[in-house]
């Protein structure tokens, strides 16, 4: 049995059904990514996985390391060790960047980290990821460039330390240095312990992390699969070819 | 005893002379004592400021005066903090503490009982006490509210400030107003900043837990020109107390005030922060941070006249409500026709925590000049679902997630407020009001969570 393991996943929001019966599998170790036109449910399935804020899960199973996240607050999922870098991360005004990471960091992990050993190893992540200290008094997100939103993403991720991390499309709206950065970060993080899922329109992160599987959604089912020369293809190529598989019923 | 309305010539003249006030204090109390006659209680019925409010319900002016003085010496959060504060402490009607550091005294700032200071230093109190009060005819400060020229006639105990022309002080003059015996309360303090003076003014307002008291407050500043002043004013009343506040500053030119208020406490409190831009260049911020709860009403009403050329105010009130609280906002921003180049805004912003409480806002504008800038604005909701998703989604509880958001709300308002402790002391006082509600019935504001799938 995978690390994460979903089966017949469906998804609804405003009574739409959006994901039809996913199925995926995921290890800790692995990174997959996850591509697919725009609409197809990739974020739908990101946000399933970290704890639905708009979404009725109406069918399915979804076990992390055997257990049911269905069932689980987000709270509960991220104390898991579950982490979703949003693609559209949220401003929460008025609340300071360090005291939202202190608050999270101390929430997962279940202990009080004295405030000196936590702010250490906070200028230490930020300065790897390129992240300037006036960040640290601002609240959270508020007035952030895109770019800078995704790179707080991959902080948290850094400072949370998860075993399953969910990016979508953290790499869009950054520029070359910004994504080598945000890459290395991830990278960083990899090892034996993190299974990471990679959701991308564009094959040039996956130049920097490189997936063990490709998975292609369309009309929110899984469609296709490969290495990751998928990948390529689909960026040369395009979804034209899945589009027409799939209207031709094949 | 006396009451509010059983007041005489008699009982007043003895009061002034048992407290050795000079003539012309005592002639000015009769002067005031005499409007009152003309002048009926506010009305919900048939006056406009007490329109949307039950006060008049509630305003029982026939409780006694309360004149005794007290042995309670209520905390202060300024005892926390490592700077030494001048302080004059109010208990049930009376002055019974003033300490003043020597630093300060060595300045030649005075802290010291308002009637003692009109005998010794009568050229400074006897132009000013009762200057905002009863000159003006506009607005809400003026002869026309008996809640007002009450206090003129009647008040009990008072408080003189006086920091000279280019005296800057760093720690701030701390004034406690308690009521621990039921009854009515009529403090009042007058504050004179000289020219390019600087100081902090904190008024504490606290009283007994089960204490039932009317507490008709006036205080009056005056800065003079590039004086800068903060006035802090905690409301921490327990619930059966009910605060009349008329606050109002006089600002001269280039003077900037920042007048920020924190009303958490009180039963029925109306709270009128009020600015007189005199002086060309005049800056003032009326700031407020408010939390109703189940019982409360809060009616706010911030009124800035901008009566010289080039002068700027910036209102900003926040709020939160649960239980069957209500809040009135009443912001009322004046333009004079020859405050050319005024620069106003005026906003206010609600969180409505639970179903049942309400808040009313009308930010008001009265214009008579073309040429000046103006922006006002306010707005109601609750809280975001999706700030919530995302702080949860970091493993963050519901619970602590929802302190950090409405706490977050607030802070907009401290911005660039470094004064000591008070931003702290605010927050804990919210805090504590959170901490002890049912979270699990605030409401959820999920339109966000569509919006952003739009995004
Ligand atoms: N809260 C919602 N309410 C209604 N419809 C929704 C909601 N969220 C998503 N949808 C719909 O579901 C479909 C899938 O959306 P989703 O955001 O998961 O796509 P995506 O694959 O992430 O697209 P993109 O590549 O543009 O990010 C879209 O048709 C979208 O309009
Ligand atoms: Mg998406």
């Amino acid at each position: 049995m995978a690390d994460l393991e979903i089966r017949g996943l469906k998804v609804e929001a405003d009574n739409t059904e959006i994901l039809r019966g996913v199925d995926l599998d995921l290890n800790q170790g692995q990174t997959i990514a996850l591509m697919g036109p725009n609409g197809s449910g990739k974020s739908t399935l990101a946000y399933a996985i970290a704890g639905p804020p708009a979404y009725e899960v109406t069918g399915g199973t979804m076990t992390w390391k055997g257990t049911e996240l269905n069932e689980l607050t987000p709270d509960e999922r991220a104390r898991l060790g579950v982490f979703l870098a949003m693609q559209y991360p949220v401003e929460v005004p008025g609340v300071s960047l360090t005291n939202f990471l202190r608050t999270a960091v101390n929430a997962v992990r279940e202990e009080d980290v004295p405030v000196r050993e936590f702010m250490q190893t906070l200028r230490a992540e930020m300065a790897e990821l390129d992240v300037d200290g006036s960040f640290l008094q601002r609240s959270v997100n508020e007035g952030f460039s895109g770019g800078e939103k995704k790179r707080f993403e991959i902080l948290q991720a850094a400072l949370l330390k998860p075993q399953l991390a969910v990016l979508d499309e953290t790499d869009s709206g950054l520029d070359v240095d910004a994504l080598k950065t945000v890459a290395e970060g991830v990278n960083r993080l990899s090892g034996p312990d993190l299974g990471v899922l990679i959701i991308t329109h564009y094959t040039r992160i996956l130049r920097y992390i490189t997936p063990d599987e490709v998975h292609v959604m369309f009309e929110g089912r899984i469609v296709a699969s490969g290495g990751p020369e998928l990948a390529d293809e689909l960026e040369t190529g395009g979804y034209e070819g899945i589009r027409a598989a799939h209207a031709a019923g094949v | 005893m006396t009451s509010l309305t059983t007041l005489t010539e008699e009982a007043l003249t003895g009061a002034s002379n048992a407290a050795d006030e000079p003539t012309w204090l005592r002639d000015r109390r009769l002067a005031a004592y005499k409007r009152t006659l003309d002048l009926a209680w506010p009305d919900s019925r048939a006056d406009e400021f007490w329109r949307s409010t039950p006060f008049a319900q509630r305003l029982d002016v026939e409780r006694e005066i309360v004149v005794g003085g007290g042995s309670v010496s209520p905390a202060s959060f300024t005892a926390d903090l490592d700077v030494e504060v001048a302080m004059a402490r109010i208990v049930d009607g009376a002055l019974v503490e003033v300490t003043v550091p020597a630093a300060m005294v060595a300045q030649g700032v005075l802290v010291t009982d308002l009637s003692t200071a009109a005998a010794e230093h009568v050229e400074l109190v006897e132009p000013a006490l009762g200057a905002l009060t009863s000159s003006n005819t506009e607005g809400t400060g003026s002869g026309a509210d008996r809640t007002i020229t009450v206090n003129d006639a009647a008040w009990t105990a008072g408080v003189f400030i006086h920091v000279p022309a280019e005296v800057e002080l760093d720690t701030p003059i701390v004034i406690q107003v308690h009521a621990e015996t039921g009854g009515a309360h009529l403090p009042r303090v007058l504050a004179l900043l000289g020219h390019h003076a600087r100081a902090s003014v904190y008024l504490e307002h606290t009283s007994g837990a089960d204490t039932d008291a009317l507490v008709d407050e006036v205080v009056e500043v005056i800065a003079h020109d590039a004086a800068q002043l903060d006035v802090v004013s905690f409301q921490q009343w327990g619930s059966h107390v009910d605060h009349l506040a008329l606050q109002k500053v006089q600002a001269h030119r280039d003077s900037r005030i920042r007048h920020l208020s924190v009303t958490v406490g009180g039963r029925t409190v109306r709270f009128l922060p009020e600015t007189d831009l005199v002086g060309p260049g005049a800056e003032t911020r009326p700031l407020g941070v408010y939390f109703a709860d189940e019982g409360q009403w809060f009616d706010l009403q911030p009124y800035v006249r901008h009566l010289a050329p080039h002068a700027t105010s910036d209102v900003l009130f926040k709020g939160a409500l649960q239980g069957n609280s209500r809040t009135v906002f009443r912001g009322n921003i004046f333009v004079d026709k020859d405050a050319v180049g005024t620069d106003t805004d005026e906003n206010n912003k609600s969180l409505i925590l639970t179903e049942g409480a309400r808040a009313d806002a009308t930010p008001f504008l009265e214009i008579e000049c073309s040429d000046i800038v103006a922006g006002h604005g306010s707005a109601t909701g609750q809280i975001d679902a999706l700030q919530l998703y995302y702080l949860t989604s970091r493993g963050i509880p519901r619970e602590e997630a929802l302190r950090l958001i409405v706490t977050g709300f607030f802070r907009e308002v401290f911005g660039d407020v470094d004064l000591p402790g008070v931003e702290d002391a605010a927050l804990t006082e919210i805090d504590e009001r959170i901490a002890a509600a049912d979270l699990s019935r605030f409401q959820v504001n999920d339109a966000s969570l569509k919006d952003h799938h739009d995004e």
